[in-house]
């Protein structure tokens, strides 16, 4: 017990020598002193992350041009290429939100989003492929429909890519990685700048590269979850709150929201939940942690407090995720309601077949990013891959069962009325497996707003 | 101290929600659109001019009678108990909220609901609920005089010699307590099917708050049941409306009246359990329960006596709730 408190204590005292060094900017994650020992550069602090916005950039121009039908070679070069003088294809500026870069090169150079996807085995989709694999296979086969969408086989790749990579790329290498293994004591230590002449120490980089990922603002303890919402969505009365440094442009690096900093913070804005907050302020603090080591290696006491603050952001990380499936099973089962409506009405179901597809590629984009995060997921993962299977239910009752040569085959499957059936499962699981709070387009709401309806059934009186 | 001021604040609103509610039955329009009623009533049927009507709804030894002065004095005190008895409330979101997962393990969902209209699946809802809602009250109050645990509790409400709207707050808690357990499994049980069923399409179809049918029936006259004033529907519709005529009859004295019209508003329940009487618009009845002691209008026996009671059955070992023989002593108390 004692030793305990003692601990709590020690941890306490390091966060506290940490908030004094960090300063005035003690809730930015920006100018965190230099600590590398013997440092002779230029640099005046020792944050950086720019491979990750550079990532970042990638992702979401990839996922641009999947959905205005470009070429495999055009989707490649921001996938697996590393060629000089790529341009940004989004975020890029707009009227009342200028950006600051608008190259790749300008935020890091030679950087691509294959070489860190993920090489594990993804079970969610047919091919015993990598995750690696899974996004190349995503864009060969989205180069060869119009925009993206295959009506055939219900798959929209820029949905499918794009949600999906999020996952394979960015919240596999944080949590998987960055916040796992290297956080190990004997990989990139902290007595040693993580490489020769570099102004971060080996544990600086590795969270910084983790805060990267997120795709979070610097700044964002200052800002509100429907700030970095209207930011992420370049909403022109964002711009005040994104341009912190007031230099009238938005950096891509430290003032842009990306990913899933923006999923969380589209759930937080609605109240129930803050994880875009507590992923920030675990990031802070476990950064001003490693600075305050000042250099020298972590002590055992304080490696575990920085795994402590990596398990929070895994935890809330991942439920950030487990939401988005939560939130798109139920826009899929309102989706089956409309596309049924209008079958039995003989209207024009094109429209609702589109928009059942897209919100299928987000679900199944995400359902597969939550196999990306290293960690085991038992029966959940096993159930959620059963309840979604391969391909949404086709109109003709039929379903994606399996990949054959390169390509997908069907197979007859359940009716599109059960399939919605297992939409609500798949939102059940998300609440019993994941514990999510937000519950976006819930599909027992109605339960409770016919229970608030009735009013309270106490009352003393006879009949 | 916090807590004693919040709780005095909530027993204050949830006093003036009694009046202000359309959920409750002593909501001011209501008992404005039972005045009415009466009056034209009286006037039509008693051949009273207005002002005449008028004194004879509002007569003194009604409103104030020993009988009446406990039902106020119960309306304020429940309020309290009921207020520290709702954390053992059943929770109708939990019980919707399983059945409704249950009902997608076990059941594939039907398609034809798809073709019924938002507007009809709400209409079937609303009545669903009233029909529901009015059998289980049927079929408790009925176990409630049949039950001698449960009549002991229930026979408060009996005590009341003179009938007002207000008679309907004169109620044990703990008959407060069951009739809230009914009412949130019957609105439990039907949310959980009908979202299952007919998934976001449900809505309640209200009125002034509360489930529409309801709040008509309310606006009609309901607190006349509760009144001196016996108006009859005639044969035909009290076949299958409760009038007040004959929900007063269910309170009178007389042997041949006893445990007849256990329903609230729909009388098929009474024709299917043998239990209906009609009413007649000349009916003079005596209310209460015969050899009743003026004492049974003090706040203590109306609170302690039922439970006194349980413990006298449960010492003489006569607590076997279905044994005829126990009947027998429920039906002797009253006489």
């Amino acid at each position: 017990m004692n030793k305990t408190l003692l601990s709590i204590a020690v941890a306490a005292s390091f966060v506290l020598s940490g908030q004094a060094q960090a300063g005035a900017h003690a809730e930015i994650y920006a100018d965190f002193p230099i600590t590398v020992k013997n440092y002779t550069g230029t640099k005046t602090h020792s944050e950086a992350y720019t491979g990750q916005i550079a990532r970042h950039t990638l992702h979401n121009s990839a996922k641009k041009l999947v959905s205005k039908g470009a070429s495999l070679e055009q989707t490649k070069a921001y996938f697996s290429g590393k060629d000089e003088g790529r341009k940004i294809i989004d975020p890029v500026s707009k009227d009342g939100f200028p950006m600051l870069q608008t190259h790749v090169d300008k935020i890091s150079k030679g950087k691509n989003l294959s070489g860190k996807a993920y090489k594990g085995l993804i079970s969610g989709m047919p091919g015993s492929l990598t995750g690696a694999e899974l996004l190349k296979l995503m864009l060969e086969k989205a180069a060869a429909t119009e925009k993206g969408f295959d009506p055939l086989t219900g798959y929209d790749y820029t949905q499918l890519f794009s949600k999906f990579a999020m996952g394979a790329v960015f919240y596999n290498q944080a949590v998987d990685n960055y916040l796992d293994e290297k956080l190990a004591a004997d990989v990139n230590p902290n007595s040693k700048a993580y490489k020769e002449g570099k102004p971060y120490t080996g544990k600086e980089h590795v969270w910084d590269e983790a805060f990267g990922y997120f795709g979070a603002p610097a700044h964002t303890m200052e800002l509100t979850a429907a700030d970095v919402y209207g930011i992420a969505k370049q909403k022109s009365d964002s711009f005040a709150k994104a341009d912190h440094n007031q230099d009238g442009k938005v950096s891509l690096v430290t003032e842009m929201a990306y990913a899933h900093a923006y999923y969380a913070a589209s759930f937080d804005k609605g109240g129930k939940t803050k994880y875009l907050h507590t992923i920030v302020q675990a990031f802070i603090d476990g950064r001003k942690l490693i600075t305050s080591a000042n250099g020298e290696a972590l002590t055992d006491a304080q490696r575990s407090e920085l795994m402590g603050y990596a398990q929070v952001i895994k935890t809330q990380w991942q439920r950030v995720i487990a939401e988005s499936v939560f939130k798109y099973a139920g826009s899929v089962y309102g989706d089956i309601e409309k596309l049924e409506t209008i079958i039995e009405a003989n209207g024009d179901a094109a429209k609702a077949y589109r928009n059942y597809v897209k919100h299928w590629g987000e679900l199944k984009g995400f359902a597969l990013a939550l196999e990306a995060g290293g960690v085991n997921l038992g029966e959940a993962g096993v159930k959620l891959n059963r309840l979604l299977g391969y391909s949404p239910i086709l109109l003709g009752n039929t379903q994606v069962t399996g990949l054959v040569d390169g390509e997908f085959v069907q197979s007859p499957s359940i009716s599109m009325g059960e399939y919605q059936v297992q939409m609500i499962k798949v939102q059940k699981l998300m609440v019993d497996s994941f514990g999510v709070e937000a519950r976006s387009k819930d599909m027992t709401a109605n339960l409770a707003k016919l229970v608030d309806s009735l009013g309270a059934s106490m009352a003393a009186e006879n009949d | 101290m916090e807590w004693l001021f919040e709780f005095l604040l909530s027993w204050l609103s949830e006093f003036r929600g009694l009046v202000s509610q359309g959920s409750k039955r002593v909501f001011l329009g209501y008992m404005l659109s039972a005045a009415i009623i009466a009056v034209v009533w009286l006037m039509w049927q008693r051949r009273l001019n207005f002002v005449a009507a008028l004194r004879w709804l509002f007569q003194g030894k009604i409103w104030w009678s020993n009988s009446s002065r406990s039902d106020y004095q119960m309306m304020f005190i429940n309020q309290p108990i009921m207020l520290l008895l709702s954390p053992l409330m059943l929770s109708k979101l939990a019980l919707a909220t399983a059945l409704f997962y249950t009902l997608n393990e076990w059941v594939s969902r039907p398609l034809w609901p798809a073709n019924i209209s938002t507007f009809w699946v709400s209409v079937i809802f609303t009545s669903c609920l009233f029909v529901v809602d009015d059998a289980s009250r049927y079929y408790l109050h009925r176990l409630m005089h049949r039950w001698p645990v449960l009549w002991s509790f229930h026979r408060v409400h009996h005590t009341a010699q003179s009938l007002t709207p207000f008679t309907v707050l004169r109620t044990h808690p703990i008959e407060g307590l069951l009739f809230g357990l009914r009412s949130a499994l019957v609105q439990g049980l039907l949310i959980g099917v009908f979202v299952f069923v007919f998934a976001d399409r449900v809505t309640l179809l209200s009125l002034l708050g509360a489930n529409a049918v309801t709040t008509v029936l309310n606006i009609l006259g309901s607190n006349l049941r509760h009144s001196p004033v016996p108006i009859s529907y005639g044969k035909t519709l009290e076949r299958w409306l409760i009038s007040p005529a004959q929900h007063q009859i269910h309170h009178s004295q007389a042997r041949q009246h006893w445990d007849k019209n256990f329903g609230a508003f729909i009388a098929l329940w009474d024709r299917m359990g043998n239990t209906l009487e009609y009413g007649s618009s000349k009916q003079k009845l005596i209310f209460g329960l015969s050899g009743q002691k003026s004492k049974e209008h003090q706040l203590s026996s109306l609170y302690w006596k039922p439970f006194k009671s349980c413990w006298s059955y449960y010492r003489g070992k006569k607590l076997d709730l279905v044994s005829t023989a126990n009947i027998t002593n429920v039906t002797s108390e009253q006489e």
